[in-house]
């Protein structure tokens, strides 16, 4: 169990996350890593790609179906992808009913029990958006995921979600072992976008561990239920999913305590980098037509 | 008017009288808008049926009168088995009112447990600072030597995570930072209380062997003679585990109770009032990496627990709540298998009174049909002395039985001809026992306190034995172990038997003739 | 031996300085604004109360759902209570208050049953609203003699958002508008029973009351007519209640809610007069029948004789010659008795000390009770209780009675312990604490399985069980002969 990595994925909703994460974990998987994806996510879409599937059935959706995870063997929710990934999905409740943070927990804990973490390198948590609840929390608890990694972009709201994970993290930093691995920065091609999130690295006190372009590519492969790495295994765009598991592969036990920033110093950030202006108070609060009159 | 200052009247004759019967009368005619007698026999005969049965056997969501409780009670009841220890139940403070109120109703003791007094602002904010103050007060107020956290559904919903909670408690000075602080996630809605008890006995010992959470050096097992017991969640522990610490004694055997609540549940009345007394040392806890082997009585209590201690290294075995000659056999065997050590001739000698007491009384169980509920491991006990006796544990149910129990439980009955008819039903509750006893009766029924509404209802005769016994005194501190234990049983089962027969020949100039003198 | 007034207030100041000494500074600030010592003339007692308890001091109090289903909805006998959530709490709160009932239980009234929706760990991450749905059904079908079902929300029902109310709506439609209340009294909410208290008499107020337009048009009203409120019928204290109330000449057409059913609830409105006895838990809804039907209300106190003939009076007050001349004839009724009661226990429990700690009313309403026959309660404190029940026990008490709020069990017991009472009076948790500190105590909750307390019958049992309790030979043997005392 020690030489296993147990990393997780967290990032605002509709980043890029899941692509990031299962492109990343297919290189990883190229280089003879073996890999188990947790998908911690109710949509259930964080194995889509390895598994060229569109949603695999989940821990939770079988357990309520068999009475309960009592019920239930790792091989009826462990499915085989792409270079003999390992794929769980967690699963949840619909939007609006139930509790998908108690639903993360009760997954974790069946694959810890039933063995999951036996003969594989890497397990990888892949998180729904925002650290919102405890239940969202369980992938950094102690002797759980010891590096997050953030996916981000060089917009405002990225960056605050970026910085929120942070302040997740940090919480749970000083009692068990979770460190911030770095940021990854999905390219959307938003004003100094680099820039932005090198210094937003550097305010947290880690590093952008890559930036990853942007590629159309990428559509094209998903469109087809796969990762770039096995879509164009020689694209231009798998070679930088390569670059990124080697320098993740690398980064074991170089992870960081985050410094999280206040709201303020996010938006000076912002305007140090010409991204935001200084907000005239005057105007705050005004409909346009009265800003025009 | 009916009561008077000399002869005070109570509840149970007072509302006999006949202003009282007028009262009722009145009240029901006029105002309660009751449904008419007729309906109501109607009704109440139409559910004695076979087809109301089956309608009550297709539920599946309702539960009506279950024989289980929540995990964190079992939780509590753990924790106080240990020397100096003071449950401390993180979430919703009304928990702990009905935990502690749970148990002195059976016990007749007091029942000394902390909650962490979650409200509404820690359901959205988790239950940090509940932990931070209140492990404080509590180590404060209550001088323990060991704070044993569990929780509430409350917290497990919102997710809270103990470890983090108590290290940072630890860190900001509510407690030193080498106080054993030990604790197990008890969410109330996995399980029932057995699989409370499991996991605080399993997070106490995880505690001690394997490091304290993450701060010491986990302890390596020198291997020694000595063998540990774990009783389980059990409504006899005072009395079980004297007698089994009197078994021990007997083979000279060096042995720890792990979890021995035995004296904290049986106080004296002296003046003074003991909010910890007796239960397992913290030494003798962390020495038990070293024994040899692990008994439990209850396989079901310790389903986590047995293989934890296995992966150290340790034999384990399991009973479940082993009731009578032949149970008792085996665990004796087992003692004196792992210990190398003979069978005492004082226990053999004790065997052959409990099967002399048998052979002398069985004339009058043999044959008679029983019912059984209560938790899974108790049922098997029970079902199996019943075998022994020649009677028949017709329906055996546990609410918080599973099917891999069910199956244990076929086994038994097929290893016995007195096992021929009998049925098992695992996940039911009192409500289906109910359309067992009116479509399938028995002779008799054992049960907990609860049962006494089926005995009332259906006319079966109940035999309390069982968790919680509320509405009788004192069963608690007689052992159900050892051939002593079997032989409490026996003659619990036989008083009733005679009572039974007694009353129904008591009528004069109809029955009485057999109201014997001598039977 | 017995102290002054003014050495009472100085040893209860020393008391409390002893007892918050062994507190962190931050709880022993908190603490201390609820320990104190009755002054006279003062308009209350001095302590703050209604609170958060403090985590980790072992509080006596429960939760909402306590107050809900336990107190309020749980003793409604012809309605079906689901404890809604996991077994637990259901479990432990089975048939343990004894609000007696007549009924066929099973089949037309259900108290002391438990129906719980058994929540599993699907449940809560899919939510139990379908289950609750089905559950609803199966009652329907196994018990077709419920008159209405109750939803009692446990703890996880707020926390993963399930919509009862909606469920409610949905299957009181299908099933022809039958009474189906649902009832957030989730544990967390609130600092005590006494949001479980509140919350179910709002239910009341919007799922029964406005709902109901009038369902018993065939009620005849007279001019006589009241309802008890706030009596839970432990061990039959509304029995022994009523009957005084029907022999003065009354008509109790409603009892709530112990032995009460959904159609004495409903028809309430039409009452001439509620009569209060436990305001604690009852008040909500005596207020809103009283705005909105008119409906005017009044306290009484049906402990000891004392407080039993000025109550009688004051709800004659309402009425007629007829009424008052009645409850002056129910008074003279049972004057012998109570003569004779208290010719033979006074003598026995002449002066004896009492410290009381209970819910509701009875840290105050059963004093009357106690100093009818002689004796003094030297402290006294409410687990749940608001400033208005402190403002009232001044009425009770005397000067320099010790005052302790939401007590701990640490505080408790050295109170206790310095004080040396003759009798606590408490309830489950507390009783065998004391016991082995050799101190007689008698449960003051479920009257230690004994009662009814209320009334003049009630009251010899009363007189009877004090008795019992403090002169048992058994407290001459907690000492052991062969160590003498040092």
């Amino acid at each position: 169990m020690s030489d296993l990595r147990q990393i997780a994925f967290y990032g605002k909703g509709g980043i890029g996350k899941s692509t990031t994460s299962q492109n990343t974990l297919a290189a990883l998987a190229e280089m003879g890593q073996r890999i188990l994806i947790v998908g911690c996510d109710p949509k259930a879409d964080s194995t889509r790609l390895i598994l060229h599937a569109k949603a695999q059935d989940t821990i939770l959706s079988l357990a309520a179906a068999a009475g309960s995870v009592e019920d239930l063997e790792i091989e009826d929710v462990m499915k085989v992808g792409y270079r003999d990934i390992k794929c769980v999905e967690s699963g949840g409740p619909e939007p609006g009913v139930g509790c998908a943070g108690r639903g993360v927990i009760t997954s974790i804990n069946f694959l810890e029990e039933e063995g999951a973490y036996e003969d594989i390198d890497y397990v990888s948590y892949d998180v729904l958006g925002d650290v919102v609840c405890g239940g969202f929390a369980m992938p950094i608890r102690e002797n759980k995921a010891q590096e997050i990694y953030i996916v981000m972009s060089g917009e405002m709201m990225a960056m605050y979600a970026a910085n929120n994970i942070s302040k997740g993290i940090l919480k749970y930093a000083n009692s068990g072992g979770v460190r911030l691995g770095g940021l990854v920065c999905n390219e959307r091609q938003t004003d100094k976008e680099l820039e932005l999130a090198e210094a937003l690295a550097g305010k947290l006190g880690t590093q952008l561990i890559h930036f990853v372009p942007r590629d159309n590519i990428v559509q094209h492969a998903e469109l087809r239920r796969m990762t770039v790495m096995e879509y164009a295994p020689d694209s231009k765009q798998a070679d930088e999913y390569r670059q990124l598991a080697r320098k993740i592969h690398a980064n074991a036990g170089k992870g960081i305590i985050p410094t999280p920033i206040t709201m303020d110093e996010l938006e000076d950030l912002l305007m140090a980098h010409g991204i935001m202006k200084q907000i005239d108070e005057s105007q705050v609060g005004k409909t346009a037509s009265e800003l025009a009159a | 008017m009916s009561q008077n200052a000399e002869k005070v009247l109570d509840h149970f004759n007072l509302f006999r009288e006949p202003e009282y019967v007028e009262l009722f009368e009145n009240k029901k005619k006029e105002f309660e808008f009751a449904e008419s007698a007729d309906k109501v026999e109607q009704v109440k005969e139409w559910a004695k049926t076979w087809e109301y049965r089956e309608k009550n056997f297709k539920r599946e969501a309702l539960t009506v009168n279950p024989a289980k409780a929540c995990q964190p009670l079992g939780a509590v009841f753990a924790a106080v088995g240990f020397e100096g220890t003071i449950p401390f139940v993180h979430g919703s403070q009304g928990c702990v009112a009905y935990y502690r109120s749970h148990f002195s109703r059976h016990f007749k003791e007091p029942s000394s447990c902390v909650s962490s007094s979650m409200t509404e602002d820690a359901a959205v904010f988790g239950g940090l600072s509940n932990m931070v103050d209140g492990l404080a007060n509590t180590y404060n107020l209550y001088k323990p030597k060991m704070i044993s956290v569990s929780t509430t559904c409350m917290a497990e919903v919102i997710g809270d995570d103990l470890n983090a909670f108590i290290k940072t408690a630890k860190e900001k000075g509510s407690i030193p930072q080498d106080f054993n602080v030990p604790f197990a996630h008890t969410p109330a809605f996995v399980g029932s209380h057995v699989t409370g008890y499991d996991n605080v006995m399993k997070g106490i010992l995880w505690h001690f062997w394997d490091g304290k959470a993450g701060t010491e050096a986990p302890l390596t097992r020198v291997p020694n003679e000595s063998i540990n017991f774990i009783g389980g969640f059990d409504g006899y522990t005072v009395g079980n585990l004297r007698e089994i610490k009197r078994i021990f004694e007997a083979f000279s055997v060096d042995y720890t109770i792990l979890g021995d609540n035995s004296d904290v549940w049986d106080t004296p009345c002296d003046g003074e009032f003991r909010m910890y007394d007796g239960g397992t040392t913290l030494e003798a806890t962390a020495n038990a990496l070293n024994a040899k082997a692990t008994i439990s009585m209850q396989e079901y209590c310790t389903e986590k627990t047995l293989p934890f201690i296995a992966e150290h290294g340790q034999e384990t075995v399991a009973f479940n709540h082993p009731i009578g000659v032949a149970a008792t056999d085996q665990f004796l065997m087992e003692i004196s298998r792992l210990t190398g050590k003979p069978i005492p001739e004082a226990l053999e000698k004790e065997r052959g009174r409990l099967v002399d007491a048998i052979a002398d009384s069985t004339a009058h169980i043999h044959g008679q049909k029983f019912a059984i509920y209560g938790d899974p491991d108790l049922c098997l006990g029970l079902a199996g002395f019943l075998l022994e006796l020649g009677a028949e544990p017709t329906h055996v149910l546990a609410t918080n039985g599973n099917k891999a129990w069910a199956a244990k439980v076929q086994e038994l009955f097929d290893s016995s001809p007195f096992g021929k008819n009998c049925h098992v039903y695992a996940g039911k509750d009192l409500w289906h026992m109910r359309s067992l006893l009116f479509t399938e009766p028995v002779d008799f029924l054992i049960g907990n306190t609860y049962g006494k509404y089926l005995e009332r209802d259906t006319g079966t005769p109940l035999i309390r034995i069982g968790f919680p016994i509320f509405d009788r005194h004192h069963h608690h501190r007689y052992p159900v172990w050892g051939y002593q234990g079997a032989m409490n049983v026996l003659v619990w089962i036989l008083d009733k038997i005679f009572d039974e027969i007694d009353k129904n020949t008591i009528v004069p100039a109809k029955t009485d003739y057999s109201f014997d003198i001598i039977r | 031996m017995s102290l002054t007034v003014e050495q009472t207030k100085e040893r209860n100041q020393a008391l409390i300085k002893e007892v918050l000494d062994v507190y962190p500074d931050k709880t022993a600030k908190r603490r201390a604004k609820h320990l104190g010592t009755f002054e006279e003339g003062k308009s209350d007692c001095g302590v703050k109360s209604n609170v958060k308890s403090i985590p980790g001091v072992m509080t006596i109090r429960g939760c909402a759902y306590a107050g809900s289903k336990g107190v309020v909805w749980g003793p409604i006998k012809d309605m079906i209570h689901i404890s809604h959530g996991p077994v637990g709490c259901g479990q432990y709160s089975w048939a343990s208050r004894r609000n007696y009932y007549i009924g066929t239980t099973g089949i037309d009234t259900f108290v002391t049953m438990q129906f719980t929706s058994d929540f599993q760990e699907k449940d809560i991450v899919f939510g139990g609203d379908k289950k609750l749905e089905k559950i609803i059904d199966e009652i329907q079908d196994l018990f077709p003699l419920n008159h209405g079902i109750t939803v009692q929300s446990e703890c996880p029902i707020g926390l993963i958002g399930d919509d009862i109310e909606a469920v409610s709506k949905k299957k009181s439609k299908e099933y022809d508008g039958k009474t189906i209340v649902p009832v957030r009294c989730e544990g967390f909410r609130g600092v005590s029973q006494s949001l479980g208290h509140h919350i179910a008499n709002d239910s009341i107020r919007d799922w029964v009351f406005d709902k109901a337009g009038d369902k018993h048009p065939e009620f005849k009203s007279t001019p006589y007519d009241v309802a008890i409120i706030g009596d839970y019928n432990i061990g039959g204290d509304a029995w022994s209640s009523r009957i005084l109330l029907e022999e003065m000449g009354l008509r109790v057409i409603a009892q709530w809610s112990g032995d009460g059913s959904l159609a004495e609830l409903e028809n309430t409105p039409k009452a001439k007069l509620n009569v209060l006895h436990c305001y604690r838990s009852m008040n909500y809804i005596s207020r809103h029948l009283e705005e909105k039907y008119g409906v005017p209300w009044v306290e009484y106190n049906f402990f000891g004789p004392t407080k039993i003939a000025e109550s009688l009076r004051t709800i004659a007050s309402y009425f007629d010659d007829k009424i008052k001349e009645g409850a002056e004839r129910v008074i003279a009724k049972y004057q012998p008795l109570m003569q004779a009661v208290i010719d033979k226990y006074r003598p026995r429990l002449e002066g004896k000390k009492v410290m009381l700690f209970v819910g509701g009313l009875r840290p105050r309403h059963v004093i009357g009770a106690y100093e009818d026959l002689g004796m003094e309660i030297v402290g006294t404190g409410y687990e749940f209780g608001h400033n208005d029940d402190y403002q009232r026990t001044t009425h009770y008490v005397k000067d320099g009675t010790l005052i302790y709020d939401d007590v701990t069990g640490y505080e408790f017991e050295k109170f206790v312990e310095a004080i040396q009472p003759d009798l606590v009076g408490s309830g489950i948790k507390e009783k065998y604490v004391f016991q082995k500190m050799g101190v007689p105590f008698r449960q003051m909750h479920s009257w230690d399985y004994s009662g009814p307390y209320h009334g003049y019958d009630g009251f010899a049992i009363f007189a009877r069980d004090m008795d019992m309790a403090i002169n048992n030979p058994v407290w001459g043997l907690t000492k052991t002969p062969w160590k003498k005392a040092v």
